[in-house]
């Protein structure tokens, strides 16, 4: 009866065509981000090259000589690669002592934490750069560094914490009985129990660090300089360059959006800390 | 040393560390902004140099609050944050709704669908209001262009053409000008965000109670008040999620503001502060705190209204 009442003509035939449809649309703009970034430049403003092009990789391919991609895709590497390990190897530890020992206080420090996230980054703009010139760390890949570690530690540490919880706390506990000492603990019950967890959170904090434009565009100027800001240095070119700046935004973007297709169902738990499953 | 002493001191380098990126950081702009601290003056040049002496007081709070900028900046920050939260949940809903059944090719639309949120901020922007915005050499140039093009070549067909010589020609929208480089951003959000908010309602809608509602249409309920009377409660709580994860994206939003509104008056907050810091940084200061002020009091309500939830 129930089966009867829902299979109506519209959720058999018109539910699905819906769906791709929104699909498509949504995944359009990045779809003509990579097929512009196969015309030229010329053709890519021309209307009656819209869809039928004679396709190029001159763009990809003088993508150094145009804006020297490999120089800031390098430096996005390293300063995601580094925070992402120091966040975890920070976060960690804090998150196994607040799963497994936690005291009256953790909760309050929890929410502490995620209120630090919501501390508007301007605010402390010109003290930041202050301080970091004034130490000599402007435009290093360190300062670099230590801001994202910092900026995505309370989210690193979050999603921990939710993964943590889930293993049963007498696992730990009988480790205790057998005189393992709490190193041993995280290296041998803790890590390799929440291996899955550890991973996606790595994945995400990566993902957040490579995607970052507030401080990497402010804290830099050539030195360090990542991704976000070789596309934010070049963002107004009117028309003159869509075909080049689609190759070189494309090349910025794919990497990822590939990495977080398979990241897509721990990205919903880890997000809402365990609160949607 | 007891058994927990070790266990929770580990948690301490994570709390040292916030502690102090929180701190050393907004206590300096507390000090900048009671003091007068310009980069250049060549008239005053001790003002260049932070010290007690060039004591303000509240000085600075009273330039920024009588700054024309300032009510537009807050009143934009609002305005642009309220829009898309409001987009991105009803958009999510519908969408996840309309997708959360089987159907051919679901894996793939779900990889399709997700693929916005993790497209980098300058990216997007940078994509949005040059290929597809342009109000010539976008998308949107182009299409507006040709539907003119077909307008006016059908007026010049016998019978038919009076009637398409009635109608104008169709102007594109410029989505730099003040006014709608804040629907641009919103639009650029909304798209990145919308995602988002599909893929968590879409697996909180996994978890719904089927039976509940086949005994609801055994009861002759129909599609509607199934929706709205088992569907969107069962919602409540990934919404509230949704809407405080985003208010914490959000609030400090800037790439896409300093991209698409290059001087045409489409303020932020944020988008004021690096304004101000060009030279009076303690203007700069005190609209910091005001934004700190502002972020406060989003964050206790949502914080209160949410955390709650989260703990459970």
């Amino acid at each position: 009866m129930a089966i009867v009442a829902t299979t109506t003509k519209f959720s058999v035939y018109g539910r699905p065509v819906l769906a791709w449809i929104v699909g498509l649309l949504f995944f359009f703009p990045i779809f003509w981000l990579v097929l512009t970034s196969f015309k030229t430049d010329a053709d890519a403003v021309k209307p009656e090259f819209l869809f039928f092009f004679t396709p190029t990789l001159d763009n990809y391919l003088n993508m150094t000589e145009n804006y020297d991609y490999w120089r800031f895709a390098t430096n996005s590497v390293i300063t995601s690669v580094f925070a992402t390990i120091f966040a975890l190897a920070v976060g960690i530890p804090s998150a196994y002592a607040m799963a497994f020992n936690p005291s009256r206080a953790t909760k309050d420090v929890l929410m502490w934490m995620l209120s630090t996230k919501m501390l508007p980054a301007a605010a402390v703009l010109y003290p930041m750069t202050f301080l970091t010139k004034s130490l000599g760390l402007f435009d290093t890949h360190f300062m670099v560094i230590v801001v994202l570690m910092l900026i995505n530690l309370p989210i690193v540490i979050w999603m921990l914490f939710t993964y943590f919880k889930e293993i049963p706390k007498d696992i730990i506990e009988a480790g205790q009985m057998d005189g393992v000492n709490t190193w041993g603990e995280v290296k041998e019950i803790l890590i390799p129990l929440a291996w899955g967890g550890i991973a996606s959170t790595a994945l995400l904090c990566f993902i957040f660090c490579w995607n970052e434009a507030y401080w990497t565009v402010r804290l830099t100027t050539t030195e360090a300089a990542t991704l976000s800001k070789l596309i934010e240095g070049n963002r107004a070119p009117e028309g003159l360059f869509f075909g080049r700046l689609s190759a070189v935004s494309a090349a910025a973007v794919g990497p990822i959006v590939v990495l977080g297709w398979f990241c897509q169902k721990q990205l919903v738990q880890g997000l809402t800390f365990g609160a949607v499953k | 040393m007891s058994n927990r002493t070790l266990p929770r001191l580990l948690q301490t380098p994570a709390v040292i560390l916030l502690l102090i990126w929180m701190l050393v950081p907004l206590s300096l702009t507390l000090y900048f902004s009671f003091i007068r601290y310009v980069l250049n003056n060549l008239r005053r040049p001790e003002w260049t140099t932070p010290s007690f002496s060039n004591w303000r007081g509240f000085g600075n709070y009273e330039f920024v609050l009588n700054s024309k900028d300032f009510l537009l900046a807050i009143q934009n920050s609002l305005f642009i944050v309220g829009s898309i939260l409001f987009l991105t949940v009803a958009l999510g809903v519908l969408i996840a709704v309309m997708i959360n059944k089987a159907f051919p090719g679901q894996g793939i639309v779900r990889v399709l669908l997700i693929s916005p949120f993790f497209v980098m901020p300058a990216v997007n922007a940078v994509l949005w209001i040059n290929m597809i915005l342009d109000p010539v050499l976008g998308l949107q140039g182009l299409a507006v262009a040709g539907i003119n093009d077909l307008i006016a070549s059908l007026q010049g067909a016998p019978v038919v053409g009076w009637f398409f010589s009635l109608w104008p020609e169709i102007e594109p929208i410029s989505f730099r000008a003040t006014q709608t480089s804040a629907i641009a951003v919103i639009i650029m959000v909304t798209w990145q965000w919308t995602p988002f908010a599909v893929l968590i309602f879409m697996t909180s809608l996994q978890s719904e109670d089927q039976q509940q509602k086949e005994a609801a249409v055994l009861d002759g309920a129909g599609t509607w008040s199934q929706f709205r009377f088992l569907t969107l409660p069962h919602l409540g709580r990934p919404i509230a999620i949704v809407v405080m994860i985003q208010a914490i994206f959000h609030l400090s939003l800037y790439a896409e503001i300093e991209i698409v509104s290059r001087g045409n008056g489409n303020k932020n907050l944020p988008y004021l502060i690096g304004e101000f810091a060009n030279n009076n940084i303690g203007a700069a200061s005190a609209t910091g705190i005001f934004a700190v002020i502002l972020a406060n009091i989003v964050a206790i309500f949502l914080l209160r209204m949410i955390g709650k939830t989260l703990m459970e």
